[in-house]
């Protein structure tokens, strides 16, 4: 088991707590609601903006509301310059693993799949975290990712599951396309700004992807819907996906979660129709 | 149990392979060695220092050995192609120690690089209530009530040393890394506590072996006595509330009861993946064609071999199947690909 340095948890206050793992160390901020129901835990998932802190605050009134323990990892600029996926370097799936074993020895009544929750890079992450490790996941909340890991063929890792031209690409492909049916099984909510359509520098463009996710991250939220849907078909799953183009809003999460009610949405996802019950 | 007896059953060293043995219905010893069979517990002197300087203790660590120390260990044969070959005999003037985890026999080949047998001389055999001989057997596992139904993934070999133990132990590690209970088992062998502290080391949920079973060594048992050890030890695995096992055969495939097991359509149905530890890619194609031949196709091949990128290319090449190193299986994002596909189920799923 990972060692942590897990403090004292206070009911009703956020706590702090670090864990190691092969991949190195990741803290993560714990809001512990004053009544805690049985929902499953949410994990909350920063992008580049590494704003764990922000997003801590903006999620309490939730945690408290719902009763749902919340979970804010901050993968700080000097541990973790690369955090949005699992690659050779940089493994966030192992240090998330670790985490959660940690959280789930100190909460045992906790224990359990989580509800995932990542806004732009960390949708990134989220949503490959949930194909290498769909057990883990009772439910996907996706906020404007700028790129998808397509669940199928049509294009190469990183960007879908075909084959690229690195060997260890085809070791990713094939490690996140193994649970596949179990991944597509599950409720996966995607959000995206109405407004989110700037092609900033922070947006990943290249020719191929343009042209098969889309030029903007509000259209590929809506090619990776559609291809999360066929791939659900496909394999005989219930069609549990959701898209939610959240009016006036471009890329900025703090603003969704003020003006538009994302954190609510994420909170309560009975509001969007599908049950998070795997 | 007479004052003297207690005298030397508490000095003596008891061997890994006993440590399930309740030593207070031990009553009495006898000398009737000729009537000994395989898992009598003998009680012997050490004779003369030979190629095991050491034996395996119950709490895990090994104790050096001395002539004249009193040990215990269980009767029975021995397949080791790269240390002895031998039989569960016990002679009154002498017998062989065939296993450092505590097996004593009479040796009957050895390899040419590795010392004779440290030699033991039998002091008796060691008996329960009524003077029946007291047998690993009555201490195995129980008998499950019904077949456990957790996945297996069996972990197969070229020989000895080709890698099974270290893939075992590294896929328990991914595995558990990922959040599966998981169970490292050891199907068949001679006991030893080697391979039991290496997967015991990854924190495996369960760690268990044909020993736990009631067998010292599974050479020369009956199939369906090591079906029936594999039952138990799987049955308990599930009743840990393990969700997955990986489980180690020993030795190569044309062993004779590695051969058995795996050409048995029990084994071959009670398993939903498999591992295959070998040398080099001629030996990952043997071993592929030998494994075909019966029906079945590893998902993976790892082992030495998996230390040489070239000689891991040949062997994908030849045989069309994924090579994984040792830190391969022992990622969780690996692991769990694999558990998914062998049908394995999270139990503190919602």
């Amino acid at each position: 088991m990972p060692s942590s340095s897990a403090s004292i948890f206070q009911i009703g206050q956020t706590s702090s707590f670090t864990c190691t793992s092969p991949a190195g160390r990741l803290s993560a901020r714990i809001i512990v609601p004053a009544q805690t129901s049985g929902e499953a835990p949410l994990l909350v998932l920063h992008g580049i903006s590494r704003n764990a802190r922000e997003l801590t605050e903006l999620f309490r009134p939730e945690a408290e509301r719902t009763g749902r323990m919340i979970i804010v990892p901050h993968f700080s600029e000097r541990d973790w310059p690369v955090f949005q996926r699992p690659t050779r370097k940089a493994r966030p799936d192992q240090a998330l693993l670790a985490l959660l074993t940690a959280f789930e020895a100190a909460f045992p009544d906790q224990a359990g799949p989580v509800s995932l929750f990542g806004h732009s890079g960390g949708a990134q992450l989220a949503h490959r975290f949930a194909m290498l490790f769909p057990q883990r996941a009772a439910d996907l909340h996706l906020a404007a990712a700028g790129w998808y890991c397509l669940p199928n063929e049509t294009m190469a890792y990183p960007y879908g599951l075909a084959d690229s031209a690195s060997p260890r690409d085809l070791f990713w492909a094939r490690r996140h396309g193994a649970g596949l049916r179990r991944f597509l099984d599950r409720p996966i909510h995607i959000y995206v700004g109405s407004r989110d359509t700037a092609r900033d520098e922070t947006l990943r463009q290249t020719p191929e992807l343009d042209r098969l996710q889309g030029h903007t991250r509000l259209a590929r939220a809506r090619t990776y819907v559609q291809a999360l849907r066929m791939a659900a078909a496909a394999e005989g799953c219930p069609p549990r996906i959701a898209l939610r183009e959240l009016p006036g809003c471009a890329h900025d999460v703090a603003w969704a979660i003020r003006r538009a009610g994302l954190a609510r949405m994420v909170t309560t996802p009975a509001q969007t129709g599908l049950s998070s019950a795997a | 149990m007479t004052t003297a007896l207690t005298s030397q059953l508490d000095s003596a060293k008891w061997s890994f392979s006993t440590r399930r043995v309740d030593r207070t219905q031990i009553c009495d010893l006898d000398t009737r060695f000729a009537e000994a069979r395989a898992g009598d517990l003998i009680l012997a002197q050490v004779d003369q220092i030979g190629q095991h300087r050491r034996i395996q203790l119950p709490s895990g660590r090994p104790s050096d050995l001395f002539p004249g120390d009193l040990v215990v260990l269980a009767c029975g044969a021995r397949y080791a192609p790269d240390q002895f070959e031998g039989i569960a005999e016990i002679a009154p003037d002498g017998a062989d120690m065939l296993a450092g985890g505590g097996c004593i026999g009479r040796m009957t080949a050895r390899n040419e690089r590795i010392k004779p047998a440290t030699r033991l001389l039998p002091k008796g055999r060691l008996l329960g209530q009524n003077g029946v001989p007291v047998n690993l057997s009555q201490f195995a596992l129980p008998d499950p009530a019904r077949p456990s139904e957790i996945p297996v993934i069996a972990v197969l070999g070229t020989a000895m040393n080709s890698g099974k133990t270290l893939a075992t132990a590294q896929l328990a590690l991914g595995l558990r890394r990922a959040g599966w209970k998981t169970a490292a088992i050891k199907a068949t062998g001679t006991g030893a506590f080697g391979d039991y502290n290496e997967y015991s080391d990854t924190g495996a949920h369960y760690v268990g072996d044909f020993t736990d079973a009631g067998m010292v060594t599974t050479y020369l048992e009956e199939l369906p006595r090591i079906r029936n050890g594999i039952d138990r030890l799987l049955g308990e695995a599930q009743r840990r509330d393990c969700e997955i096992a990986v489980m180690e055969v020993a030795d190569g495939l044309f062993q004779r009861e590695t051969a058995q097991l795996i050409a048995d359509p029990w084994f071959q149905s009670r398993i939903s993946g498999l591992v295959f530890a070998c040398g080099d890619a001629v030996a990952a194609a043997g071993g592929v064609a030998e494994l075909a031949r019966l029906g079945l196709a590893p998902d993976l091949l790892t082992g030495m071999l998996s230390c040489s990128p070239m000689a891991s290319r040949e062997a994908e090449t030849a045989t069309g199947i994924p090579v994984l190193r040792k830190s391969d299986l022992s990622d969780p994002a690996e692991a769990n690909g694999f558990a998914l596909q062998a049908g394995a189920d999270w139990s503190r799923a919602a």
